[in-house]
């Protein structure tokens, strides 16, 4: 092609990235500028507050100061409660995630009708917090840590579901269609075919969420569903701050343990 | 059908084959026969009509007219229990070899038995010991019996093809159909995978038809060569007619 040919085709863009045109930049900025001002507008935001609410802060910093340790074998046994509701929470997930993370794979969903409901009941997990399930099975099952884990299992199932459907429709179809081809059934492809290629993957997704688990786990107790955050909840109630401080750290010591031997466990995997 | 003296009925037969998507035609009445232990290439450039044509005779694209019989199967007419009773009598090779990455070679033999193996077999991976036997004798026969315990992904391209082809024997196939079987080789590789493709075909008279892009490998390795440009037959001849003209019509531009 002559060079005046592709000149025309492919001109120099008139503008710059900023905008394709001045009003348009304009308009951007504006709506910008709105959303920013409803939002602090909506939120109270006032630096006065934070300002005036500082020394009571820093009263409360000295008083956290030695930290109180004389309920460390409790708050342990309620750090362990924790990450045991991670676990059994997870796993509740996993077990209702295997089959609808299958339905919820568009290359392998055995039916393209029930597929379309099944991703608005995964999101629907999804989108409601294990907080909010916890909340609910408390007034349903009662307190304590087995109201969390059913609210952990739910949501979960949702995540899970969800990041697995991903990895599975992410597997190169050519080794799929070949074993289905030779007349083996959606089963037989699903658990010989499939399932050896995207397991590593799956492990490592259950993970990743089992260890995101036990942060949230950490918090459930504020409703009463049991795990570490029942005793910060209290110590809080109670200004209790060198309690606080003590339970504050070892969620740190937790969490900081879990990402790392998870994070160690998936690098393994893959 | 009743002729006197007919020959044996062909392993494969396809006739009069059309295939249009929108107003673009792929297949133009495309007819031809491959016989059991005959190896059967067909010559084109890419966009020819090959792929489309063995999608067709798998039933992954179903064609516009005409009639394809394998072995006593209608194709174009089966359905649901029967299409997929007639697709495991069809070994499939592929450009890109399409093996379990994870899975060992010999695994990715057994493959080629899961049409018979009972579901709760599969899914607990205990093969029935006849079925493991098979797969290992497969795996012989294409000389990769040493790499059997060795991952699928850690095996050369020609290797990984030879398991492929272990996996249509095991499968027991009377078809085998290669879809440009050594596309993605280098030249040792792919006269490798062809001679063991036609060696198979003789010994266990099964009736294979490869696609390829390379003349001197059809007239090398085939007994009769199809020429296909822009979706018509040009040419349908024993190997060792095949001539340069017949080469410069096919992929003429």
């Amino acid at each position: 092609m002559r060079t005046g040919a592709v000149e025309a085709l492919y001109p120099d863009p008139a503008r710059s990235w900023i905008g394709a045109t001045p009003v348009r930049f304009v308009f951007t900025l504006l709506v910008v500028l709105l959303v920013y001002g409803f939002s602090l507008y909506f939120v109270d935001f006032d630096l006065g507050r934070l300002w005036s609410g500082l020394p009571r802060l820093v009263h409360w910093a000295s008083k956290a100061w030695p930290p109180d340790t004389r309920d460390l074998g409790v708050l342990i046994e309620r750090a362990i409660e924790t990450i045991a509701m991670a676990v059994v929470g997870t796993t509740i997930g996993v077990i209702i995630a295997a089959p609808c993370c299958i339905i919820a794979a568009q290359n392998i969903t055995p039916s393209r009708l029930l597929y379309t409901p099944m991703r608005w009941f995964l999101n629907a997990l999804r989108g409601i917090d294990s907080f909010i399930f916890a909340l609910l099975f408390v007034a349903a099952v009662g307190l304590g840590p087995f109201a969390g884990v059913l609210g952990i299992g739910l949501h979960s199932a949702g995540t899970i579901a969800k990041l697995w459907s991903e990895a599975i429709e992410a597997v190169e179809p050519g080794p799929l269609e070949a074993a289905a081809l030779t007349g083996a059934n959606r089963l037989k492809v699903v658990s010989y075919a499939l399932l050896p290629d995207v397991l590593p993957n799956l492990t490592s997704i259950t993970l990743y969420v089992w260890e995101f688990n036990v942060r949230s786990s950490t918090v459930l107790g504020v409703v009463g569903a049991g795990g570490i955050g029942q005793e910060l909840k209290n110590s809080v109630d109670l200004l209790d701050f060198a309690r606080l401080f003590t339970i504050i750290l070892i969620i740190l010591a937790m969490v900081t343990a879990i990402d790392q031997f998870s994070a160690w466990l998936r690098r393994r995997l893959v | 059908m009743t002729g006197t003296a007919s020959p044996p009925d062909p392993a494969i037969r396809i006739v009069g084959l059309r295939k249009r998507f929108g107003d673009r035609i792929v297949l133009d009445d495309v007819s031809f026969e491959v016989a059991a232990g005959e190896v059967v290439a067909i010559l084109g450039a890419s966009g020819a009509g090959k792929t489309t044509l063995f999608r067709c005779v798998t039933r992954l694209a179903q064609s516009d007219c005409g009639q394809i019989f394998l072995g006593k199967h209608a194709i174009r007419t089966l359905g649901g229990r029967q299409l997929s009773m007639a697709r495991s009598e069809i070994g499939l090779i592929f450009q890109q070899f399409n093996l379990i990455r994870r899975l060992n070679a010999l695994d990715n033999v057994l493959v080629g038995r899961l049409g018979e193996v009972p579901t709760w077999r599969v899914m607990l991976g205990r093969f029935p010991h006849r079925d493991r036997q098979l797969a290992l004798a497969a795996l012989d026969r294409v000389g990769m019996l040493s790499y059997a315990l060795q991952r699928a992904d850690s095996l050369s391209g020609g290797q990984q093809q030879r398991v492929a082809i272990a996996r249509a024997l095991a499968q027991q196939s009377r078809f085998v159909l290669a879809d440009e079987p050594v596309a993605s080789l280098d030249p040792e590789s792919a006269k490798s995978v062809l001679s063991i493709l036609r060696d198979i075909a003789r010994e266990r008279m099964i009736a294979v038809l490869v696609s390829l892009h390379q003349v001197e490998f059809a007239i090398q390795f085939a007994d009769r060569v199809i020429g296909l440009r822009a979706g018509r037959m040009i040419a349908d001849r024993p190997a060792a007619a095949f001539a340069e003209a017949d080469h410069r019509m096919i992929f003429a531009t």
